[in-house]
């Protein structure tokens, strides 16, 4: 070579450029797979392997004769994968689903805070148009596809709008509340069945883990789907009601305010529980526009509002059976104590009306005929602190703990109320008067008035009213047998023979005021009430229960602002009775209405 | 006729490239597994018999034919170049491909190895004086007139490994330290000032340093030093002026995470790649990275990912290991073989595959502006492939003739 010293000092300069550089590449080697390795190792698998949850078909609901009340429909949603989706669409996506740009933005972006690579649900229920277009345009719309969701579908003609309740996408507050199950965009049980057995019904979500590929798109299962978490259904509910007795029941109080409340009195179980006006689930079912939520919530007739179960009105002359069983018990009366009725009653110069002259009147016919000034005077003969006693004995004044529903515990007034309310010795044995009648401040919801026919029915055995009867593993068939806690008011056996008699004859016998409640062939007991109402005509009521010897049905009936409860409540009972104890209507509809018109001087 | 063999094949070197071309066939089979994509692989495996084939032919070349057709085939490749930018169609956004058949060759490719014969013939003239400003001009024409060429088509990375093979060269034959100074300070300085003022005026310093060490005459030194100071200056010009796509890749060098589906996406998901590989990788077939796909044409530009995912760093320290040695052995051979032409064929090659690999891995483990430049032996593409064995062949022959004077 012709100048060795420039090549030795030349090879010498290539080796320790090339040492330094392939020990600088080994080092980054080691650093990125020894050091680094865990950490990549976790982006990489989150690259590539994506959980998706496969929602379970929520639990079916039928009602005690085994029909089936609560089903699903498939329903299309059109979702949205934040990291897929390119932004400069988001035009053309508004137009298709006619959806505000807004909305879309900002369902996007509540779902990138959970998962950029998870779906996210922008509009639920979509029409089989809009499915097209998606469906058409999806090469134009990456990250934009459909699922099949369900969606609740209610086949009889029993909508029991407040007892099943609506379902809908859980709200942010709601997902902080309720842990880790819950997703964004989940549906989540709300009211009434849906949201009080939610943790029965929604089932467990089941969990694929997917391959996908660099653009998204799936390629495979993991691990042939080993690892996957396979969903479990939503159990089955088998309620207490009866689909038939309610669907009657809500045809019964259509155009009308009220409620009504029949209960199995042998359990407690709930056959019927109407609030008029309500709603149709189906609004609830998918979308439920904003127009109908604002409709719904500024609708002064309270829609939402559930009169079965959070009402407070003083219960008029259903309330009169109280007085008497607590009278009887302490002794303060037997069967042969009697007051003549004169029309009136006069306490110092304050002067309370009936109705009707009675004249001498024992228990059972003062309820059955609903005389008022034997409960004036019995009432003062009782006096509070024991009559309090015994309202709380059934039940008032208190929640009745049914399973599913709000519930008001209505007044139950006592000597401390009216202490604290008018002051020590500020208030006088006036106030009490009306009392006895189930007026003045006196508050309870037809649940409560239910159950206190269920008592009356029992004779003192009082099952805390429930909805649900069994809950129906899908998985293993395991039923769960749901029951009632029992308790029961220890009265003589004479002094609710004394009470009930006054009820069969109330219905049954001329000169009571439930005639309106009657049905042939079954022996009907009950008694009707009319609550005066300050801010407009009277509510009727009406409580009962039949058959008279073995109570198979209690019920209570409200009719808001209509007048008499034996007008317009008692034949409301009568016809649900009717048809809980025949399944069907036996009565044609021309021997209906003479009863109704027919009972209109009958008075209360 | 052991001893025949011996004396006459580097067999070292052979198989380091045989082995090295195995396992990018391997690589490639398992990066279009998924891809549907197989295409690549089959040719490739045709273009590595073609390849390998070749570089046993060069070994055979006689020593004094290379030299004598050194100037025809550079100038029969700068007459493609010309061709191919006036007929060649379009890949990726560059003309720089003649069709033949189904299988594409690459002048630029070919160039590569023109170009360093023709270099080297040049420089190893005894009348050459690298001293002389005309035959500077001359040695730095040969490499600057492709330069010229590809940067029309417009293959930065190409254009850019041109440059690597001028420097070490004109070093290796001499040339004064205070040009090579003169050539090398302005690029670093341009690379450094977008990276930022701080960084090009650390570089700046440095060079005056540099320049007081060796001593040069002040005047030459004030020239060179404002000479830099204005590249430095004019990067940032330029930078505004740049195709979109090429302001991308050095924004995406500058920060890789700042746009991670842009430009810098290839680089994240590859150092993904490697780093998810670990010690002893995912398994042949089991790198969720490759295999699902999650960087575009792997094949090309990042295939040193798929061997690092699939077989951890076990594999890619062989691979690194392997280039390493073959680099070495280029560097000793240039040193020990008789002939000044040998010796600069041998360093040219030397020089090109070494700027493939450090700019390639560079690249891949995101130490590296992204240039498209392929890593030898293991990316697909046919006239690099067979450029890469020919370029080792002209390695092997130089061996072979090594007491040749």
């Amino acid at each position: 070579m012709n100048d060795n010293s420039i090549n030795q000092y030349g090879k010498n300069i290539f080796y320790v450029i090339f040492t330094v550089l392939f020990l600088i590449f080994a080092a980054r080697l080691i650093q990125l797979q020894f050091l680094f390795q865990e950490e990549y190792g976790v982006i990489s698998k989150e690259n590539s392997i994506r959980t998706v949850s496969i929602m379970p078909i929520r639990g079916y609901i039928y009602d005690r004769n085994g029909v089936l009340v609560v089903d699903n429909r498939p329903s299309y949603s059109i979702s949205v994968t934040p990291a897929e989706f390119d932004i400069k669409n988001i035009e053309f996506l508004s137009s298709i689903l006619f959806l505000d740009k807004q909305e879309i933005l900002d369902r996007i972006a509540r779902g990138k805070k959970y998962n950029r690579f998870a779906p996210t649900r922008v509009k639920r229920d979509v029409d089989f148009q809009t499915l097209a277009f998606v469906e058409e345009y999806a090469e134009r719309l990456p990250g934009v596809a459909y699922q099949i969701e369900s969606k609740r579908y209610y086949p009889t003609s029993a909508k029991a709008a407040h007892l099943f309740g609506y379902t809908k996408e859980i709200s942010d507050r709601q997902l902080i509340e309720k842990g880790s199950y819950y997703k964004q965009g989940d549906i989540i049980g709300a009211t009434g069945v849906e949201g009080g057995y939610e943790n029965f019904l929604r089932g467990e979500k089941g969990y694929q883990l997917i391959t996908v590929d660099a653009k998204g798109k799936i390629v495979g299962h993991f691990n042939d789907g080993k690892n996957d978490i396979p969903l479990v259904e939503g159990n089955e509910l088998e309620l207490t009601i009866d689909a038939g007795v309610q669907a009657l029941a809500e045809s019964l109080l259509t155009g009308k305010r009220g409620a009504v409340v029949a209960i199995d009195p042998s359990d407690g179980g709930i056959i019927a529980l109407v609030s008029k006006p309500d709603f149709d689930l189906d609004w609830f079912s998918g979308v439920t526009p904003t127009e109908i939520w604002k409709q719904l919530n500024t609708d002064d007739a309270r829609p939402l509002y559930n009169r079965a179960t959070l009402t407070s009105y003083p219960p008029g002359s259903t309330f009169k059976m109280l007085l008497a069983a607590a009278a009887l018990d302490k002794g303060i009366i037997n069967e042969n104590w009697r007051i003549n009725c004169t029309g009136s009653f006069k306490l110092g110069n304050k002067v309370f009306k009936d109705l009707h002259v009675h004249g001498s009147t024992n228990v059972v016919e003062a309820i059955q005929r609903s005389c008022n000034v034997f409960f004036y005077q019995l009432m003062l003969k009782t006096g509070l602190e024991t009559w309090t006693y015994y309202g709380k004995e059934f039940g008032f004044g208190s929640p009745t703990g049914i399973d599913i529903m709000e519930e008001n515990s209505g007044l139950l007034p006592s000597v401390e109320y009216y202490d604290s309310r008018y002051g020590k010795n500020k208030w006088t044995q006036g106030y009490l008067v009306s009392l006895g009648i189930g007026q003045g401040e006196l508050g309870v919801s037809p649940l409560q008035l239910a159950g206190y026919a269920m008592v009356l029915a029992n004779e003192g055995k009082y099952y805390q009213p429930r909805v649900v009867s069994n809950i129906k593993n899908k998985e293993n068939n395991n039923v769960l047998k749901i029951t009632s806690k029992m308790r029961e008011l220890k009265l003589a056996k004479s002094t609710w023979q004394l009470i009930r008699e006054g009820l069969y004859r109330a219905v049954n016998v001329p000169g009571g005021t439930g005639g309106a409640a009657k049905v042939p062939g079954i022996a009907v007991a009950g008694k009707t009430g009319t609550a005066q109402n300050p801010h407009g005509k009277d509510h009727a009521w009406f409580v009962g229960f039949a058959p008279y010897e073995n109570p198979k049905i209690a019920i209570c009936v409200l009719v808001e602002n209509s007048g008499y409860g034996g007008v317009f409540a008692a034949p409301i009972a009568g016809l649900c009775i009717e048809k809980y104890i025949y399944g069907e209507i036996i009565r044609n509809k021309i021997s209906q209405q003479p009863i109704i018109t027919d009972l209109k001087d009958i008075k209360d | 006729m052991q001893n025949w063999f011996e004396d006459k094949i580097q067999l070292g070197i052979l198989l380091a490239t045989v082995v090295l071309v195995c396992l990018g066939i391997i690589a490639i089979y398992s990066a279009t597994y998924d891809a549907g994509a197989s295409a690549y692989f089959y040719k490739q495996i045709i273009w590595a018999c073609v390849g390998l084939f070749t570089m046993l032919v060069v070994i055979f070349i006689p020593f004094r034919t290379l030299q004598l057709i050194s100037y025809p085939l550079y100038g029969i490749s700068i007459f493609f170049l010309v061709a191919v930018l006036a007929l060649g169609k379009s890949i990726a956004g560059s003309t720089s491909w003649f069709g033949i058949g189904s299988l594409g060759l690459q002048p630029s490719e070919i160039t590569k190895v023109t170009s360093i014969l023709a270099l080297a013939s040049y420089l190893s003239d005894k009348r050459i004086n690298l001293h002389k400003f005309k035959n500077l001009a001359v040695a730095s024409g040969i490499i600057l007139l492709p330069v010229t060429l590809i940067l029309l088509q417009p293959d930065m990375g190409t254009a850019i490994i041109f440059i690597c093979l001028l420097v070490p060269i004109l070093f290796w034959a001499g040339a004064s330290h205070t040009l090579l100074i003169f050539l090398i300070a302005p690029a670093l300085t341009a690379i450094a000032a977008l990276f930022g003022t701080t960084l090009f005026l650390i570089t700046i310093i440095l060079l005056l340093l540099l320049l007081f060490v060796i001593k040069e005459n002040k005047f030459i030194s004030a020239i060179i030093f404002s000479f830099t100071v204005l590249v430095g200056i004019s990067v940032q010009f330029i930078y505004g002026r740049l195709a979109p796509y090429q302001q991308k890749r050095i924004d995406a060098f500058l920060d890789p995470a700042g746009d991670p589906l842009g430009a810098g996406y290839n680089v994240i998901q590859s150092k993904v790649a490697i780093g998810s590989g670990g010690i002893f990788g995912k398994g042949f077939l089991e790198g969720t990275q490759t295999q699902l796909n999650f960087i575009p044409a792997q094949w090309t530009d990042f295939i040193y990912c798929v061997p690092a995912e699939e077989f951890g760093f076990i594999g890619a320290f062989l691979i690194l290991i392997l280039f390493a040695y073959i680099l070495f052995k280029g560097v000793h051979l240039a040193s020990t073989v008789k002939s000044r032409y040998a010796s600069l064929v041998c360093i040219g090659v030397v020089s090109v595959l070494a700027s493939h690999i450090i700019i390639n891995i560079g690249m891949v483990m995101g130490m590296m502006p992204v240039i498209g430049v392929p890593l030898p032996f293991l990316s697909y593409g046919g006239s690099f492939l067979l450029s890469c064995t020919f370029m080792v062949g002209l390695l092997l022959n130089m061996y072979s003739n090594r007491k040749e004077y």
